[in-house]
């Protein structure tokens, strides 16, 4: 177990490696490429100003070389094995632990470990929270769908899941706050945010005191993610409720749910004792794939929902051409998602007893 | 007759399959007296298998429908029971175990869990402890060696022969007192289904108990039944005592099926232009020292810690103009073997000379002219066929690559020979494969080998996916064109009856070695090897 | 032995009739077949000129005047697609043929086609064409890039609600009709779904079986090329892609085919593993036939399958991707598109749910009809579910 886990972290390497890679290209390969003159252009400023600035982005980052030198530096100062450098960019002595430096901002001015720091737990907080949910849904629709094989819940179902599956997050976002968080309409959820200001002082959970019921922060979070949640979970949750049933049915009609019936089980027995877990290996499976969505669909919610996670983050950098920024969400996701997939696998081995790494 | 423990009486059991109904069971009546076993025989689609369901109830009810017909277990009807009272029945007065003992087990269960499940399901006041004390006894029952230990164990750790044990053990866990098993031992290897026969046996001995047995080896009913019943499309045609029907068969249905039995089967006399004297000719294929091993990969850096060694060291002669039978049980290297001559495995190491010409080490191009001296034919009907070719283009194209034929006119012809020379017709040509049954694709199989011309065709298992009768024509036809076209087969296959019937040569192999090899009535008649012993005596014979 | 239904179709036929049995798929069909009618005569069905008018005796038609090259080439297009479906030939001959017929196409058009540069709607509204014996109309008589401007437009505005002259759908901020630039943009949806998707496929296509094929090295190398195509954020690839590289509707596409090709590479590799091993492509292996026949004769025509599946709903991808892209404000910026006009629904402080409704709805429609027809795909290949009572006869 202990060799399968260190061979998939060693297997990572080069992918992140290579999904670096990829990102830096595009961003060196873009029109006016990453140098200092594209942060400077557009400003509004003396000639010498511009220069003198021009020179200190230069010197600071390093961005008048080219572009593998600068991805070199950047990997250097990224890994925790590498050339320890100072203040002016000077290579310094080999060190196997020399700690992370990932850089800092252009656009914010701040170290980009501290932007990512504040941003990471939201969005983490928004997805962790959207999983358990989501699976809830789903595995309880479809089952009630697999066990009414071609009622009308069954064939209702199907369609609105599908349905469901289609509608573009964006529009399920902007559809909902324009009718659910907006004066003009039913004003029962918050805008924007994940909380709002009063709740930091507020203690954690609801109670009453003399000016009536108080939410609590802990409420108060839960109010601002009801939208969010609803807006990032129900793509997965037609999908997951599809492949329940699916799975659910396959089991139900496999050879040892026959045996399970032949040995005198009730249905009801068959499908907790026998078909359930069995059916729920598929969805394990499948959840690996679902963290890299859910980060994608965290985007675009988070932009609607004015969400200050990672996902609004990245589209700001992007916007903004910030290297370092850019280059460190890029890996920071693509971690996230590996690691995903780590989980998965071995959640499944638990799962079933047949697979065994080594 | 009040002595009976089932009574079957007209029974009728309509299946729903496509929108269609189809009358799977059709006015079947048969009875078990106690303590004896009753088999029941046919070919696929005969109904057997689900009449057997019939009786436990098992067919999901979407599906089937008994619009009429009795069945009477200690006098109740239990076609008439309400759902908690069928299940009452199931599982502890009568039991059924199935013929995959690889998917008839819940896998992320352990085998103690499943067999205390059936205990505790209807001795609900049996205790945690007292269950799993009687769940080994039932294991130990069954032969199970180290049944304390196997109680933890899941099923996808233990072979298949020990899954039907257990099985076994949990079907009779709450002593019931009629089994149904439903070819239990079609899936296992001839050695494992004669030890299980055997085990079934002494616990019918031991309980006393009834068995509904289904099967389509005549040789096992035998064996193993006092009642025969042999169906045939959803009708029972014959019933009767088992050494009456098996020989002095009354309805002609009956008697084709046991004249297809590869012993009864009457061998053409065979003119062979060579003299029987075949040693003193070069073999056409002569093989030495192959092995073909097949890495395994383990630990962080993936090297190669140990072999699967399907071929190990195998040296053999195939002469000209004969039928060399291939025997063993699964996993032996047996089809391995017959793939790495057509160079359709990559040997090892060794040799393989074809005419005296070395296959090994060749190039595709350079192999290309060779392999028009040797071809093959499968084992299964559904997948040796290119779904989405005309059967015209399944058999004209090698004909093209190889230059044969001047045209395409010429090459249709040359197909349509070959389909005749098959015993089909020639506008089958212009069908697809889907529109075939099992029996008639492997006669196409048979023709697409033929294509080429070769001297040297593999037959691996050509005959195992198919019914008896069919099964028979094959054998038939088989022998027909070697004798037309001086053929030589490597016939590969488990069914020792067709070896006798078929091969003039017998070659036995065992984990990746040939442990015997010689003319068939000496290896058949004399074995020598202590595995062959064992595998000729566990063979299920008809005449007992 | 039980008998079966002879069938006397190809497998490729009998596919086809089992994915068109149900009332999902028809309804995707027909909503895919009204988007292709939409895109290819959208000059058409709304635009501001008249298609027909007689002044003083003259019979003219200036919607022909004014036919750009996209336009011509379109409907060229389509013409060759219709008249290579009606022959009987090889389903590679066909596509041959069509590809060469609409790129000879693309040829003459660039030649001989030269609409006027500049084109004024209001002109159309003044006296020189509203003053004729008669006239007929497109149905919706307002141009995608006609801002009204002499109509006094006001921007946003909600359907039915302007004096004068109906919009079926409201106006944009610009002034322009919604309903007129929607039906204009089925064309880039369209396009987009099947270039994007065509290109992602071809590469998918290509690795995966080269991968599944040769194993080994090739095998190790593909997959870590997979891996890290399926890593990458694909949303912040195209983000990054079209931040840095600025907005074009081809680059869009190219790039939404190039992040997106990972899915059908696995596919393909699963497919052509397990059809090596299948009796018949051995079979053709033991007969010596060549490896271009045994690839693209007896391995891919029966590895198909699935990719359809995986296409359909790839389409669906791809629609939804441009549209978030431009949503975010990344898009195309002047051709009309769907994603765009969602955008507009909330720039402003009022929700404006004309705009969010109707070119929403028309995305969810489009997404939705190609799901539908991926689900019959699906259904009709993989019929595992079919009510059998699990019994062996």
């Amino acid at each position: 177990m202990l060799t399968y886990l260190l061979r998939r972290l060693l297997l990572m390497i080069p992918t992140l490696l290579g999904i670096t890679i990829v990102v830096f290209t595009v961003m060196a390969m873009s029109p006016g490429g990453i140098s200092a003159q594209t942060l400077v252009g557009g400003m509004d400023m003396k000639p010498q100003e511009k220069q003198a600035l021009l020179e200190y982005y230069n010197k600071r980052y390093g961005l008048d070389q080219p572009a593998p030198v600068q991805y070199l530096r950047w990997l250097n100062n990224v890994s925790p094995i590498g050339f320890v450098t100072d203040e002016h960019g000077k290579r310094g002595e080999f060190s196997f632990n020399k700690g992370m430096d990932l850089g800092t901002s252009f656009q914010y001015g701040r170290p980009v470990s501290d932007i990512l720091a504040e941003r990471i737990p939201i969005t983490l907080l928004l997805n962790l929270v959207t999983i358990p949910f989501t699976y809830l849904i789903a595995i309880m629709v479809g089952m009630k769908s697999a066990t009414h094989r071609g009622s009308v819940f069954d064939v209702g179902t199907s369609m609105s899941m599908l349905a469901l599956w289609s509608i573009p997050t964006m529009l399920a976002g902007v559809l909902l706050l324009g009718f659910f968080a907006n004066v003009q309409h039913f004003h029962w959820f918050p805008t924007a945010g994940i909380s709002s200001r009063e709740a930091q002082d507020m203690p954690f959970l609801p109670h009453w005191d003399e000016t009536g019921f108080v939410r609590g922060f802990l409420l108060d979070r839960v109010w601002h993610l009801v939208l969010p949640v609803i807006c990032l979970s129900y793509g997965s949750f037609a999908a997951l409720a599809k492949l329940t049933r699916t799975s659910i049915l396959e089991n139900l009609h496999s050879d040892y749910a026959r045996t399970a019936r032949a040995k005198g089980l009730a249905e009801n027995d068959v499908l907790w004792r026998h078909v359930f877990r069995n059916s729920l290996l598929p969805l394990i499976t499948i959840s690996a794939g679902l963290l890299p969505s859910l980060l994608a669909g965290s985007l675009i919610v988070e932009n609607i929902f004015s969400i200050n996670g990672m996902g609004q983050l990245a589209v700001e950098a992007v916007k903004g051409r910030d290297r370092e920024l850019v280059l460190s969400i890029t890996w920071v996701s693509g971690f996230l998602t590996l690691i995903g997939y780590l989980i998965a696998d071995f959640c499944y081995t638990l799962a079933d007893p047949r697979v065994s790494y080594d | 007759m009040s002595g009976q423990l089932l009574e079957v009486r007209n029974l009728r059991t309509y299946l729903q399959a496509d929108g269609r109904e189809v009358r799977a069971v059709d006015d079947v009546s048969f009875s078990i007296p106690k303590g004896d076993t009753f088999c029941l025989v046919g070919e696929s689609g005969s109904g057997k298998s689900v009449s057997a369901l019939s009786v436990i109830r098992l067919l999901p009810q979407d599906v089937a429908s008994h619009p009429s017909g009795e069945i009477l277990f200690n006098g109740c009807d239990l076609l008439k029971l309400d759902d908690p009272g069928i299940r009452a029945v199931r599982g502890s007065q009568i039991a059924m175990i199935f013929q995959e003992p690889m998917t008839s087990l819940n896998p992320v269960l352990t085998i103690g869990e499943q067999i205390t499940e059936a205990l505790q399901l209807h001795r609900p006041e049996m205790s945690d402890a007292e269950a799993e004390q009687r769940t080994i006894m039932a294991l130990e029952q069954v032969q199970m060696p180290q049944a304390s230990r196997r109680f933890r164990d899941y099923p996808h750790q233990l072979s298949g022969g020990q899954r039907q044990r257990v099985m076994i053990a949990m079907a009779l866990a709450c002593e019931p007192q009629l089994l149904i098993a439903d070819e239990p031992t079609t899936a296992l290897d001839v050695t494992v289904q004669a030890e299980i026969l055997r085990l079934m046996r002494k616990l019918q001995d031991d309980t006393g108990m009834s068995m509904l047995f289904i099967t389509h080896d005549f040789g096992v009913v035998a064996q193993m039944a006092q009642w025969v019943g042999v169906m045939q499309q959803g009708k029972m045609v014959e019933v009767g005592p088992c050494s009456e029907v098996l020989r002095k068969p009354r309805h002609s249905y009956t008697q084709q099926l046991l004249a297809a039995l590869p012993e009864n089967l009457v061998k053409p006399v065979s003119v062979r232009p060579h003299s029987q004297n075949a040693t003193d000719q070069t073999p056409l294929l002569q093989i030495r020292d192959l092995k073909v091993w097949f890495p395994i990969k383990k630990g962080l850096l993936r090297r190669t810690v140990d072999y699967v060694r399907a071929v190990d060291e195998v040296s053999l002669d195939i002469p000209q103009g004969q039928i060399v039978a291939l025997v063993g049980e699964s996993g032996c290297g047996k089809t391995t073997l017959g793939r790495a001559v057509l160079q359709l495995e990559q040997p090892t190491s060794g040799s393989i000379q074809i005419q005296g010409q070395e296959l090994t080490g060749l190039s595709a191009r350079e192999l290309r002219p060779l392999r028009r001296k040797m071809q093959i034919a499968f084992q299964d009907p559904q997948s040796s066929l290119n779904p989405r070719l005309l059967i015209e283009t399944t058999l004209t194209e090698p004909m093209k690559v190889h230059g044969i034929g001047a045209n395409h006119e010429q090459r249709i012809e040359l197909a349509g020979l070959l389909l005749e020379s098959v015993q089909l017709k020639r506008d089958f040509l212009w069908r697809y494969p889907h529109e075939f049954s099992g029996g008639q694709r492997q006669r196409i199989g048979l023709a697409r080998a033929l294509t080429l011309n070769p001297e040297f065709i593999v037959c691996d298992e050509i005959t195992s996916a198919l019914d008896v009768s069919v099964q028979a024509e094959i054998l038939q036809l088989l022998l027909s064109i070697r004798q037309q076209r001086n053929l030589t087969l490597l016939f590969i296959t488990h069914n020792i009856g067709v070896v006798e019937y078929l091969s003039d040569r017998t070659v036995v192999m065992y984990k990746g070695k040939i442990v015997e090899q010689g003319e068939t009535a000496q290896v058949c008649g004399q074995p020598q090897h202590p595995y062959t012993q064992k595998l000729l005596e566990a063979v299920p014979r008809l005449s007992l | 032995m039980t008998e079966h239904a002879v069938s006397r179709e190809s497998f490729a036929a009998r596919i086809w009739r089992k994915t068109l049995d149900g009332a999902g798929v028809k309804v995707g069909l027909a909503w895919v077949a009204l988007l292709v009618f939409a895109a290819v005569f959208a000059p058409f069905l709304a635009n501001s000129m008249p298609l027909l008018m007689s002044k003083n005796g003259v019979i003219s038609a200036p919607v022909l005047q004014y036919l750009s090259m996209e336009d011509t080439w379109v409907l060229a297009t389509f013409f060759i697609a219709l008249a290579v479906y009606r022959l009987r030939l090889g389903t590679a001959k066909r596509i041959l043929l069509f590809l060469l017929g609409s790129a000879l196409a693309a040829v003459l058009v660039n030649l001989f086609v030269k609409p006027p540069v500049l084109v004024i709607y209001d002109d159309f509204r003044s006296a020189a064409y509203t003053e004729a014996d008669w006239r007929i109309m497109p149905p919706i008589p307002y141009a995608p890039t006609d801002y009204l401007r002499d109509l006094g437009s006001k921007g946003l505005e909600a359907p039915l609600v302007t004096e004068g002259h109906t919009h079926l759908m409201g106006t944009e901020e610009n002034g322009a009709d919604v309903l007129s630039r929607m039906i204009h943009a089925c064309r880039i949806s369209l396009s987009i779904g099947l270039i994007a998707s065509g290109i992602a496929l071809l590469i998918g296509v290509v690795v995966g079986g080269l991968m599944g094929y040769f194993s080994g090295v090739v095998d190790m190398l593909g997959m870590r090329l997979v891996e890290i195509f399926e890593d990458i954020p694909t949303l912040f690839l195209l983000l990054t892609f079209v931040a840095f590289f600025g907005r074009s509707l081809y680059m869009m596409m190219v790039i939404i085919g190039v992040t997106g090709w990972s899915g059908y590479a696995r596919y393909v590799r699963t497919e052509f593993l397990k059809l090596r091993k299948q009796d018949y492509v051995q079979a053709a292996v033991a007969s010596g036939l060549p490896l271009s026949s045994i690839l693209f004769r007896h391995m891919l025509p029966n590895g198909v399958a699935p990719l359809l599946v995986a296409v359909s709903f790839g389409v669906a991808g791809a629609i939804l991707s441009e549209a978030t892209l431009s949503f975010l404000g990344l898009g195309v910026v002047d051709a009309p598109s769907w994603g765009q006009m969602l955008d507009q629904a909330v720039k402003s402080s009022t929700f404006n749910w004309w705009m969010a409704v109707f070119p929403g709805g028309a995305i969810f429609m489009t997404v939705f009809a190609y799901n539908l027809i991926g689900e019959a795909f699906r259904d009709a290949i993989d019929p595992k579910l079919s009510s059998k009572a699990g019994v062996n006869t």
